[in-house]
């Protein structure tokens, strides 16, 4: 499977959406949610650093760390980030190695970018 | 019900949503989301820490991530099922698009149903609605459905249904178990079911089981049986067929239901309803029906219905001495004893006479039932003859012999029966009944303790006396009684001392003699009126008279012993005296012997207290009767009169003679008047003058007239002293060299 290329880091529609459910922004959904992805991610990537660091890469790690950030990822709208991730988690499912370290590390430098285009968010 | 979409609105409170998922960031969409949609979110993001929540937070719904850390989904949504209380909380298990094991996974735990992670809040917001829905739906069915077995146990009701062709297709519900006295786990199959029912009932059973089934028809019946306490109950069961989609009955379902107090209840109804309470016999419309259905028989076969009227002689008296409890004792054993004569049946199987009533099944309607009082009816729904019914009205006099024990003392009752026989007598169970009354009638007036079958001139007969009987009620208002007065003479001085007032009824032209309506009098309570008139007629007459002719001795008036024990006699009396200004004298009472001693303690007190205001008590028909001599001498009377049987031989037997002396001499010695009845000839006018009665009522001297031909008797006959009797009467009287 192929990662679509993406021009855009974010989908307008899915922020549009978002905003929806705090049209006045009284309740600072944005900032919360841009924060839980922020908090989610400094929480698993240790988990996923230790997986990949060990002898064996732990593959089931890699599977609930990746599940969890396709779903974020999709919910933020980021696409192309969520889509990574969903072909990782099968990689890791299916027990492929080949080329999982570099699926990880593109997959570590998308989250980097999602990152900073959520803080232009705010 | 509501419309689905009310059913949320229904609820008391916003739906609750308990909302599971380790990912923060899905968790706090879905929460926004669903919030701002109207539901009631609690977050939480693992397994352990929802399954903690359940209880406190009491959510309508769970939404469950799959895939989790530590306790995932799946074993969450095991765990909650397995927590009593959440067996059908509605649970919707989040899962990723391509997780098909997931889904599969979802369902094997438990969970209501699944939703692919999306952001389209919209299409979860629908999906939650409709859990909410159904799961409304069917907590409101679970409650309604533990209502019916409520109900259905309280109305110790149940259901079956039965398959056709499976094996087990026979299943009961547990309420319908309770029923059969079965617990609900108890396995109970139609053989079981057939087994404690009596072998007769199931036979039956069984056939109209078949029959029902061949024709696909409705199964209505009511089935006794023996449960395994061996209680005897009473099982109503109404079934109906099931059709499969080609039409065909694939099976039965149907209701259950013990009725056995109910027919318990409509048994003791029939039973009240059909049965006299006191003799347990058949009631008056029990009869009705018996014997309408006996003529109807008999209209088909040709034969004959006999119909006894029994009616017990003096009943009233025995239920008056001895009280009304000792009165319904006797009536129980005389309608034991009267069963006793008939092949009595009690039972009559329903339905028996429709349709295929077999020949001699009328037989079964023989009875003898209680009309009312102490009339009771024997009913023969087949007779060859009027001698067959007279055989069976002897029977009843038979049985009726032997004394009966009730109230401490031996009875002996006697019975009047009437005998009436379809189609000779009657068409129908009224004439058959109004023809038996009339012989039973005929009994009565010949002397009771005996029987009699109904003929025409038997009814003539009583429809005169009916006839008499209805003018009698009208006869005074009419002013068709009158009273006759026969003079009382005193031979010594030719004179009138007195007048006997007779009552006459004139009916149109013709004057009815006392003899045919006192007795019909007496027998209806109209001698009570009758004789209040007389007194207040007798008062007014003697006024008239004292006015006319300077009267001033007394009218003597007849009283029944009835009028006697009236406390209000003497009360009367002065009324009828002080509203003519009349002495109470003037009215002067006859009793007769008999009715005297037949009363005597209940008369005596009226007798003092008559005498008392100066009201005279003749005892009238004196030596008749079987008074004794004591008593004679402790009443206030003042005067006895001689019947006119001793009267009447006197002269011709020795022995009349010799009681009128003794009369004489007996009154002589009390100080009592003596006077003579019946005298019609000279010879017994000079007898009784020689033996010492001078006063003496008669043909001789008078028959009873209206008061203006009295008075013209007077003015005519006795001042111009131009009667034989009063050439006599002087001559005796010298004869006797008399005082007067």
């Amino acid at each position: 499977m192929t990662v679509p290329p993406s021009t855009q880091l974010l989908d307008p529609e899915a922020i549009l959406r978002l905003r929806e459910l705090d049209p006045t922004g009284e309740n600072k959904l944005l900032a919360r949610v841009v924060n839980a992805f922020s908090n989610s991610v400094d929480r698993l990537l240790p988990e996923l650093a230790l997986a990949r660091a060990a002898a064996v890469p732990d593959l089931t790690v890699i599977r609930n760390v990746t599940h969890t950030l396709k779903s974020s990822s999709a919910s933020l709208g980021a696409l192309a980030l969520s889509a990574r991730c969903t072909h990782i988690e099968a990689m890791a499912r299916d027990g492929r190695l080949d080329g999982l370290p570099e699926q990880l590390d593109a997959m570590l430098h998308d989250i980097q970018q999602v990152r900073v285009a959520l803080a232009a968010l705010l | 019900m509501p419309p689905p979409g009310q059913a949320l609105d229904d609820l008391q409170h916003p739906p609750r949503v308990l909302l599971v998922d380790d990912d923060e960031v899905n968790l706090l969409l879905t929460a926004a989301a669903l919030r701002e949609r109207g539901f009631d979110v609690t977050e939480t993001n693992n397994g352990s820490q929802a399954l903690d929540q359940l209880s406190s937070h009491a959510p309508d719904v769970v939404v469950l991530d799959a895939l989790m850390p530590g306790l995932d989904g799946f074993e969450t949504c095991s765990l909650l099922r397995a927590t009593p209380g959440f067996e059908s909380l509605p649970v919707l298990m989040l899962t990723g698009l391509d997780d098909e094991a997931s889904i599969n996974r979802a369902y094997q735990a438990g969970a209501t149903d699944f939703f692919v992670k999306s952001s389209q809040w919209s299409l979860l917001e629908g999906r939650l609605r409709y859990l909410l829905r159904s799961s409304r739906t069917r907590q409101e069915l679970e409650r309604s459905k533990a209502k019916l077995a409520r109900a259905q146990d309280l109305a110790r009701m149940g259901s079956f249904e039965w398959r056709r062709g499976v094996a087990h297709g026979f299943q009961i519900s547990a309420e319908g178990l309770r029923v059969f006295g079965r617990g609900p786990q108890d396995r109970l199959d139609f053989v079981g079911v057939m087994r404690m029912v009596p072998v007769d009932d199931r036979h039956v059973f069984l056939r109209v089981l078949r029959d029902v089934i061949a024709r696909n028809s409705v199964l209505i019946t009511d089935l006794p049986l023996t449960l395994p306490d061996g209680r005897q109950r009473v099982v109503h069961i109404e079934a109906e067929p099931e059709f499969n989609e080609q039409g065909a009955v694939n099976g039965y379902t149907g209701i259950l239901q013990d009725v056995t107090d109910r027919r318990q209840a409509e048994d003791r109804i029939r039973q009240l309803a059909h049965f006299d309470a006191l003799t347990g016999l058949p009631n008056r419309r029990q009869l009705i029906w018996r014997v309408e259905r006996a003529i109807e028989s008999a209209r088909r076969g040709g034969h004959e219905v006999g119909l006894l009227l029994i009616d017990l002689d003096r009943f009233k008296v025995i239920n008056d001495t001895l009280g009304h409890a000792a009165g319904d004792e006797l009536l129980v054993e005389v309608g034991c004893r009267l069963r006793s004569c008939v092949r009595h049946s009690d039972q009559i199987m329903e339905g028996m006479l429709e349709g295929g009533m077999s020949n001699r099944s009328h037989r079964g309607l023989e009875a003898v039932g209680r009309l009312g009082g102490d009339e009771f009816v024997a009913l023969l729904p087949e007779v060859t003859d009027e001698r067959d019914a007279e055989r069976v009205a002897q029977r009843v006099l038979d049985a009726l012999r032997e004394p009966i024990f009730v109230g401490g003392q031996e009875c002996f009752v006697t019975a009047s029966v009437g005998i009436a026989l379809y189609p000779r007598d009657g068409q129908t169970m009224a004439d058959l009944l109004r023809n038996s009354d009339v012989a039973m009638y005929a009994v009565k007036s010949q002397g009771r303790n005996a029987s009699a079958v109904y003929s025409p001139q038997l009814a003539g007969h009583g429809k005169q006396k009916l006839e008499l009987e209805s003018a009698l009620h009208k006869a005074l208002e009419r002013n068709e009684i009158v009273l006759h007065y026969q003079p009382k003479i005193d031979v010594r001085g030719a004179r009138m001392v007195g007048a006997e007032a007779l009552m006459r009824w004139q009916r149109g032209n013709t004057l009815v003699p006392p003899a045919d309506f006192i007795p019909l009098a007496e027998e209806t309570g109209l001698i009570v009126p009758l004789s209040e008139w007389a007194l207040k007629e007798a008062a007014r007459q003697a006024k008239l008279w004292s006015l006319q002719f300077g009267f001033s001795d007394s009218i003597a008036v007849n009283l029944p012993s009835r009028l006697f024990e009236r406390t209000d006699l003497v009360e009367h009396i002065h009324q009828c005296v002080s509203a003519y200004g009349v002495p109470h004298r003037s009215i002067q009472l006859e009793i007769t012997e008999n009715n005297l001693m037949k009363d005597l303690q209940n008369v005596i007190p009226s007798l003092h207290r008559l005498n008392e205001v100066g009201v005279e008590i003749s005892i009238d028909d004196f030596g008749t009767g079987y008074s004794s001599l004591a008593y004679l001498t402790t009443l206030p009377i003042s005067e006895v009169k001689v019947d006119r049987t001793f009267v009447r031989d006197l002269g011709i037997t020795p022995q009349s003679s010799a009681v009128v002396t003794a009369i004489i001499a007996l009154a002589r010695a009390l100080g009592l008047r003596v006077i003579a009845e019946g005298v019609e000839t000279l010879r017994q006018m000079e007898v009784l003058h020689r033996l010492g009665c001078s006063l003496m009522q008669g043909f001789l001297f008078s028959k009873p007239l209206p008061a203006d031909e009295l008075e013209r008797w007077i003015a005519q006959t006795v001042l111009p002293r131009k009667a034989p009797w009063i050439t006599q009467a002087d001559a005796s009287v010298d004869l006797a060299r008399g005082q007067r």
